[in-house]
């Protein structure tokens, strides 16, 4: 079961496209990171995803239903926050819940269930004004979840947070998906956070998707880089560029291979038998971080 | 029609601790102190031929001219930028249009709330008109104020102010929806009061112009009330429906 679905989905602003034939697919129940630099294109998607905008060319389906500009009735599974949390400062934290329950129609007893979900039950009776960053990014999420929504999506929802407020976003958002089953679909800057918290993870540049799947299916598309640490660096990487692979020196005494040619026994042996000294020899995994900008290099190559 | 109930119930809970809210009182407060300092530090004269019913309506008169011609389109002003300010300040229409709810149901219960505080104000300023009325009998009874006030004229007067500025309400309502700045729909607003000192004065187009229309309820003896009335009501409405399509349509980028 697909949580999100979009087929095909484009919208441009004047000549300049926003999103290009997005072919989204998050699963139920997953933590799907969505990632990209600054006007990938990550925003528009999430408005489009809100029908806050208008999709010019495609479909999308949230659990199978479809949802347009017109058809909006699938965001009733739906809770959501866009960049900063939308408060009302000048009220307290209930009751900036109270004018959602209100909206939403749910019942009373939400709000507290809510409030205790986030940890702000002792302050919802303080004025959102009084409340720091995180307190206020936790709200927000509150208010997202007032209609118990099955999908929720955040975007950049650790903007602003200090290393305390994203420790606790993440360990809410893990919570939310482990126990509740709740999708989220979140976009960040943060790669390291994302590399935590999300199962799968989707990666645009220029309006297009360049990647989406497991965090495993994304290392294992890539492979890891063989790392090497010897005495001497340099003659290590003569030797290799001798055996035909493309090695890269990484500092005096570590040379990375990204992608060996041959074996890695059959390397190690070649290297030993050439006399280099090698102290560790192995495969490292590569970190989001490093796909990511090797998936967006490439796409700003196409 | 419940998603309107809803709005309007939310928009109840948003306008707690407000300015918004406060004006409501306020500003035809202002008018009666004026009136009531007015009549009790200036010479005033015992209109000629005396009748206590046409003191009153003479004095209400006098305290609606100044509420219709200055402080209605001013209120109106303010709180349309302010109801709508609301929203924009934080950025909340990112929040309320992604709600499964029509996106029309959110402008309309601002234009509602915006109609209903209008009207509060206005029967207000009517209900404390005789209580001025009382003052003014203590401290200049040479003015003649006496009896009872006439309160179907009060209320029908206050009734038919409210009508009259029904294109006002709608106009400032969708100027503020429509555009987040709040010096936009301020600007507007005392451009518009400002004009209608000098187009109010005109018999001729005095009554075409939104601004000045709840003036002419009281303005040349009433001989255009029925005209700002029935064109408040329906153009105002006209334009209400105008404003919703229009802001519903536009997308939240």
């Amino acid at each position: 079961m697909l949580a999100i679905q979009t087929r095909g989905l484009t919208r441009r602003f004047g000549g300049r496209h926003g999103v290009q034939e997005l072919a989204l697919e998050v699963p139920a129940g997953s933590v799907y990171g969505f990632l990209g630099p600054n006007g990938a294109g990550k925003t528009t998607t999430i408005r489009l995803l809100l029908a806050l905008l208008r999709e010019e060319a495609g479909e999308i389906r949230l659990f199978g239903e479809t949802l347009s500009w017109q058809q909006r009735a699938p965001l009733r599974e739906v809770g959501s926050m866009v960049e900063t949390p939308s408060l009302y400062p000048h009220l307290s934290g209930r009751e900036n819940l109270e004018v959602t329950r209100l909206l939403s129609g749910g019942e009373a007893a939400r709000i507290d269930e809510a409030l205790e979900l986030v940890g702000l039950s002792a302050d919802a009776t303080r004025r959102v004004r009084e409340y720091s960053l995180g307190m206020r990014q936790r709200l927000g999420i509150a208010l997202a979840l007032m209609r118990q929504p099955r999908l929720l999506i955040l975007d950049e929802p650790t903007n602003g947070l200090d290393p305390a407020g994203i420790v606790e976003l993440r360990a809410l958002l893990q919570r939310l998906a482990g126990a509740r089953g709740i999708t989220v679909f979140l976009s960040s800057h943060l790669l390291a956070e994302v590399e935590q918290i999300a199962s799968h993870v989707g990666v645009l540049h220029q309006g297009r998707l360049l990647f989406q799947g497991t965090q495993q299916e994304l290392r294992r598309q890539h492979g890891d880089p063989l790392i090497i640490r010897c005495g001497d660096a340099r003659s290590v990487c003569d030797g290799l560029f001798g055996l035909g692979e493309q090695p890269q020196l990484l500092d005096d005494d570590t040379v990375s291979v990204p992608a060996p040619r041959r074996a890695d026994h059959e390397i190690n042996r070649c290297l030993v038998e050439r006399g280099h000294a090698i102290h560790a020899f192995g495969r490292r995994p590569h970190s989001l971080e490093t796909l990511f900008f090797e998936l967006t290099a490439q796409g700003a190559g196409v | 029609m419940s998603h309107l109930i809803r709005a309007l119930r939310a928009e109840q809970v948003k306008l707690r601790h407000t300015l918004s809210l406060w004006l409501v009182p306020m500003a035809p407060l202002v008018i009666v102190l004026l009136a009531v300092a007015q009549f009790s530090f200036a010479n005033v004269h015992r209109p000629q031929p005396f009748d206590p019913v046409a003191v009153w309506k003479s004095f209400s008169q006098g305290m609606f001219l100044l509420w219709n011609f200055l402080m209605l389109p001013l209120f109106v002003t303010l709180q349309a930028a302010l109801l709508a300010g609301l929203e924009h300040g934080g950025q909340q229409w990112k929040h309320l249009l992604a709600l499964p709810m029509p996106r029309r149901t959110h402008y309309a219960a601002k234009l509602c709330v915006l109609v209903a505080m209008t009207a509060a104000a206005t029967l207000l300023l009517g209900l404390a008109t005789p209580l001025a009325g009382w003052v003014v009998m203590q401290v200049q009874p040479g003015y003649g104020l006496a009896g009872a006030p006439p309160w179907a004229w009060l209320a029908g007067r206050s009734l038919a102010s409210i009508a009259a500025a029904g294109i006002l309400i709608a106009l400032q309502g969708w100027v503020a929806l429509r555009w987040q700045s709040f010096t936009v729909a301020v600007s507007v607003g005392i451009a518009g009061t400002v004009a209608a000192f000098l187009i109010g004065q005109s018999e001729k187009v005095g009554r075409w112009f939104p601004w000045s229309m709840p003036a002419q309820v009281f303005a040349f003896n009433g001989v255009h009330l029925w005209f700002v009335v029935i064109a408040g009501l329906t153009v105002g409405a006209a334009i209400a429906v105008f404003a919703l399509w229009d802001c519903a349509r536009r997308e939240y980028a």
